[in-house]
């Protein structure tokens, strides 16, 4: 496979956008990242588009159709993915790979979802149905449930404390103010993320991202073509793309996925975790975080509490994590997030951050994991980039 | 899917079908004669145990099995308190997951355990217990496996 470099990304502030249609969201964000490039549509060759599940919360599919119509790009192929919470990650890996196996020279991957204009309720039920076979959403359990679980479990075991997994939501909160496009800008301290509402002991509200409407976009193209289109181009090193293995055996402490994951991405690149710069990693919850950390190799099993505690993942740290805020600023928006994180990414490898800059970021890694099915994600996502 | 082609001769499918109360999923239970158990499929290539029954042994992609019962005690892995969740069920509920025997997690309500931050420990032995897990919104009872703390002398 050759190697294929990142030339465009757009995105835009996630909010609450129930007065702007999808199409809409889409389009702001793709026609940033194409400007971005520097293209014309007319240079793109092909296009996956990351949505959810629109059609439950009202509108149709065809999304990507529909938003790339709207600016002249029409006639190529273009595909519509699902991977749960991972579904933008889906959609770049896709259009990674078409480029990487010289299908196409360039192409476009976005992501898209409005999740405000529907209820907490309806998207369990898109998660978890009430068909689904272990019925564990049936049985009360809930996104919220599975990661307390985890935490309960990896308090237990490792002496990790509230307040250290609290401190994941102060760091991301305090890099939310710092960028722009997040949908919460206001920090937070920890005394008012540990008094902050229950939601599923021991985690508060502010543990537990908001959702949000929004879109995000990357351009795509062949390395040795990228020149042309942007002087700096960030090279796609590692694309891993692993499922859940669903095993009860060992401690509910750790993903299996993103081990498996994280192992192939540093192969693929030929790195390891001392040499990744920053991360975006998806704390979908606080814990979220501090598990990936250990999972990711970024510190040993059971000392992700103390990273986070002595600022090792904070931006001066040994491995800074989510500068853009992360899931808990910015908020999930579901087909949007795993591009979101990327085009992040990106922009701090440009040295493009603003007040969040990673001084000197060269390597840079993306974790973005999919969904949930008893005991392990259903779809992991682990990306490297480098300039 | 597992109805009667699944099961041995003699056997029959446990119903605790009436007006207003119904198990979760009659497939989930079995009375192998001491009342009702959860019932987990075995693969006789290979013997794995495997809750719910699969279609075929995730292990070996053999579709022969038996049903055999789960053990009813087990140690709780982890809990939580959960002030949300599906309707139905009245909240605040605590959940958990518990390590059966057999190697088995499972996802549950965990019950008579007030007050439950006191009482409950990870790696603490529970037992199952058949009760109403929520109503549905025909007000239908639904009855389903939940694990309580083993009580006091009855190791
Ligand atoms: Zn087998």
């Amino acid at each position: 496979m050759r190697e294929v470099a990142i030339v465009g990304v757009g995105g835009m502030r996630f909010g609450k956008y129930a007065d702007r249609s999808i199409r809409a969201l889409g389009e702001e964000a793709c026609i940033n990242a194409i400007r971005d490039a520097g293209m014309k549509p007319r240079d793109i060759q092909l296009a996956y588009a990351g949505n959810l599940a629109q059609w439950e919360w009202g509108q149709g599919l065809l999304i990507g159709h529909s938003v790339l119509r709207e600016l002249g790009l029409t006639k190529i192929p273009i595909s519509r993915v699902e991977n749960g919470c991972a579904t933008g990650s889906c959609a770049f890996r896709e259009a990674w790979y078409k480029v990487a196996t010289g299908a196409c020279d360039t192409a476009l991957a976005f992501g898209v979802e409005q999740m405000t204009v529907t209820g907490s309720e309806k998207i369990l039920n898109v998660f978890t149905g009430r068909q689904h076979a272990e019925r564990d959403g049936d049985m009360g359990n809930s996104a919220p449930g599975l990661f307390a679980l985890m935490a309960r479990r990896h308090m237990a075991e490792f002496g990790t404390t509230r307040e250290q997994i609290a401190m994941v939501a102060v760091k991301n909160r305090r890099y939310g103010a710092l960028n722009p496009e997040a949908q919460l800008t206001d920090p937070v301290t920890l005394e008012e993320v540990l008094n902050a509402r229950m939601i599923c002991d021991p985690l508060t509200l502010p543990q537990c991202c908001p959702r949000g409407d929004g879109a995000a976009a990357v351009v795509l193209s062949a390395a040795g073509i990228a020149r042309r289109f942007n002087s700096a181009p960030v090279s796609v090193a590692a694309s891993v793309q692993v499922s859940g293995s669903y095993s009860d055996a060992g401690s509910y402490t750790f993903f299996d996925t993103d081990v498996r994951a994280a192992e192939a991405a540093y192969r693929m690149a030929g790195l390891g975790p001392g040499d990744i710069d920053l991360a975006e990693v998806h704390d979908c919850f606080s814990v979220a975080e501090l598990v990936h950390y250990e999972d990711l190799g970024f510190c040993r099993k059971g000392e992700g509490g103390r990273f986070v505690e002595e600022g090792q993942s904070g931006i001066g740290g040994k491995t800074p994590v989510n500068t853009s805020g992360g899931l808990l600023s910015k908020g999930h928006v579901i087909g949007a997030t795993g591009i979101s994180q990327i085009v992040e990414l990106v922009r701090q490898l440009r040295g493009q951050a603003g007040k969040r800059q990673v001084e000197g970021a060269r390597v840079a890694l993306q974790h973005n994991g999919g969904g949930f099915i008893h005991t392990d994600t259903a779809s992991c996502f682990i990306h490297i980039l480098k300039n | 899917m597992f109805d009667t082609m699944d099961l041995l001769p003699g056997e029959e499918c446990v119903s605790t079908r009436s007006d207003n109360r119904k198990l979760i999923e009659e497939g989930w239970f079995r009375d192998f004669g001491d009342g009702l158990a959860l019932a987990g499929g075995q693969c006789l290539a290979c013997g794995g145990i495997f809750f719910p029954e699969k279609p075929v042994c995730p292990n070996c992609f053999d579709p022969a099995r038996k049903k055999v019962p789960l053990s009813r005690k087990g140690k709780l892995h982890t809990f939580a308190l959960s002030h949300m969740g599906p309707g139905g069920i009245p909240t605040p509920f605590v959940i958990g997951f518990v390590e059966l025997p057999e190697g088995i997690k499972l996802f549950s309500l965990i019950t008579q355990c007030e007050p439950w931050d006191k009482v409950l420990k990870v790696g603490m032995d529970v037992e199952m217990v058949i009760e109403t897990i929520r109503r549905d919104e025909e007000g239908n009872e639904i009855v389903g496996y939940k694990f309580r703390p083993v009580p006091e002398g009855n190791p």
